[in-house]
């Protein structure tokens, strides 16, 4: 298969996962949406629609600036197939964003790329499937599971998924690009320190300290370019 | 009958399996896809599987977290519901908070299983799914414009991508910088005394930032490649059980 073909061959794939993407993600969200009526028909009992939608107002206008703020920053980490995938199947910041990226980094995929795309997608859906199979099993072994799992010795342990997570990640990310850590990494620090209320909110803070790390990765590679040009 | 009795029983596990189900065989496609279009371009199919082990050991652990979420909402909303809830679309984060705020809009002092009626579920239900929606809706609507604009058409050789490759690497670390910087200042203001908050959190990074450091030295220098597939999974268990030890210790 030579370049043309190959691009070709990637052009259709790539038209077709828009497709099969937007046809699972409005019948997933039809599902989803749906379901609430479908178990009122079962409990006998309809949801409250004015009451959904003043909680809307009070509580999911929130939602609804991060979920938009997640798509546009989300989207071109993740690509076409691996997007709809996560969108669908959710848990972005805690599992998805770091899954995907380090596959990613493992196989020297770039941004934008049909390998990109490829790994992406296979980590998200590999991702997801693993999720599902782990809640579904302990769905079926709530019983059994439930004292070991809610046992008092073992909750610190899952109290700290999250921070276990970024530890790992951060060595990884910050060795090689310590230039444009360290800023994000002391504003953010200090921002938490002098507003402790702002924890609360961490998932909006990673906008600023984002924006910031883009921010001087620009700035150094501008600077290297002049250098490679003089 | 009582409420978690009705919340819990077999139509209602019917509905909710069903459409984790489907989401489930959603991921097959797209797996299976997204490997033949690898094959077809003529990727290491090793590359490949190397991928979808380090994805499987990365997720096994914070999925057990989310689990304990799931057990943590059935008390009050049964078992069927978090779990379609937690498998689908859902966050952990996200789900306790509008469950809660729901409740209350719904004149429930407090999400549990006392004050719930079988109209309260429903309206909390449709809530929790129309707050989070609009990843999926967006996607729908803009995503193929979206990424043809910035130009994530995807080229099949795999060249330099520049900035934008860079940039979406600043943008981790951003991510990563927020939440160690939480960790900080948690530790720092979060008590009544300047360094009197909790640390865990950041002993833990600290912890799996080390076992990290540990499995990135035998990749590299020891020649053991396949620890980088176990590395970030393995990295966090370490975290996790150095959380059991300190709370132990402390």
């Amino acid at each position: 298969m030579n370049e043309q073909e190959r691009q070709a061959a990637f052009d259709r794939y790539n038209e077709r996962t828009h497709a099969i993407g937007r046809v699972v993600s409005v019948a997933t969200l039809i599902l989803l949406v749906g379901a609430p009526f479908a178990l009122g028909a079962i409990l006998g009992a309809m949801p409250d629609v004015g009451a959904v939608a003043r909680s809307f107002l009070s509580v999911g206008l929130v939602w609804m600036v991060s979920g938009v703020a997640e798509y546009l920053i989300y989207t071109p980490m993740l690509g076409a197939g691996g997007g709809y995938l996560a969108f669908i199947t959710g848990n972005l910041i805690n599992m998805k964003i770091p899954c995907a990226i380090s596959a990613r980094d493992m196989v020297g995929a770039k941004t934008g790329t049909a390998e990109n795309e490829v790994i992406s997608t296979l980590s998200i859906a590999a991702s997801s499937l693993v999720t599902i199979l782990v809640l579904a099993l302990g769905v079926l072994l709530l019983v059994p599971l439930q004292p070991i799992l809610q046992s008092e010795a073992l909750q610190p342990a899952f109290a700290n998924v999250v921070p276990a997570l970024f530890g790992a990640m951060a060595y990884k990310y910050f060795r090689g690009n310590m230039k444009i850590a360290i800023t994000p990494l002391a504003v953010m620090s200090l921002l938490f320190v002098l507003v402790p209320s702002l924890t609360g909110s961490t998932s909006f803070m990673i906008i600023p300290s984002g924006a910031m790390a883009i921010a001087i990765t620009w700035f150094l590679y501008r600077y290297e370019r002049k250098s490679s040009d003089t | 009958m009582t409420i978690l009795s009705q919340l819990n029983s077999p139509p209602v596990y019917a509905v909710c399996g069903g459409i984790v189900a489907f989401v489930a065989a959603v991921c097959v496609v797209f797996l299976v896809r997204a490997w033949r279009a690898g094959v077809a371009l003529g990727m290491d199919k090793a590359k490949m599987r190397r991928v979808i082990t380090s994805s499987v050991t990365f997720t096994v652990l914070p999925s057990v977290g989310i689990l304990l979420g799931v057990i943590a909402l059935s008390g009050s909303l049964g078992t069927p519901w978090p779990w379609l809830r937690l498998s689908v679309v859902g966050a952990l984060h996200y789900e306790t908070q509008v469950a809660q705020a729901a409740a209350e809009q719904v004149g429930m002092s407090a999400l549990s299983a006392a004050e719930m009626t079988p109209r309260a579920f429903t309206t909390i239900a449709l809530l929790m799914s129309v707050c989070i929606m609009w990843g999926m809706l967006l996607s729908t609507l803009f995503s193929k414009r979206y990424l043809k604009k910035l130009g994530g058409g995807g080229s099949s050789g795999g060249g330099a991508a520049g900035f934008g490759d860079r940039a979406m690497t600043a943008m981790f670390i951003g991510l990563i910088c927020a939440y160690l910087g939480s960790y900080i200042g948690t530790f720092v203001s979060g008590g009544s005394f300047p360094f009197n908050g909790d640390w865990s959190p950041l002993a833990v990074a600290g912890v799996s930032a080390l076992t990290m450091a540990g499995c990135v030295y035998l990749s590299e220098k020891k020649g053991l490649a396949w620890v980088e597939s176990f590395s970030i999974a393995g990295s966090m268990l370490v975290g996790m059980a150095a959380a059991v030890l300190l709370r132990l210790w402390a």
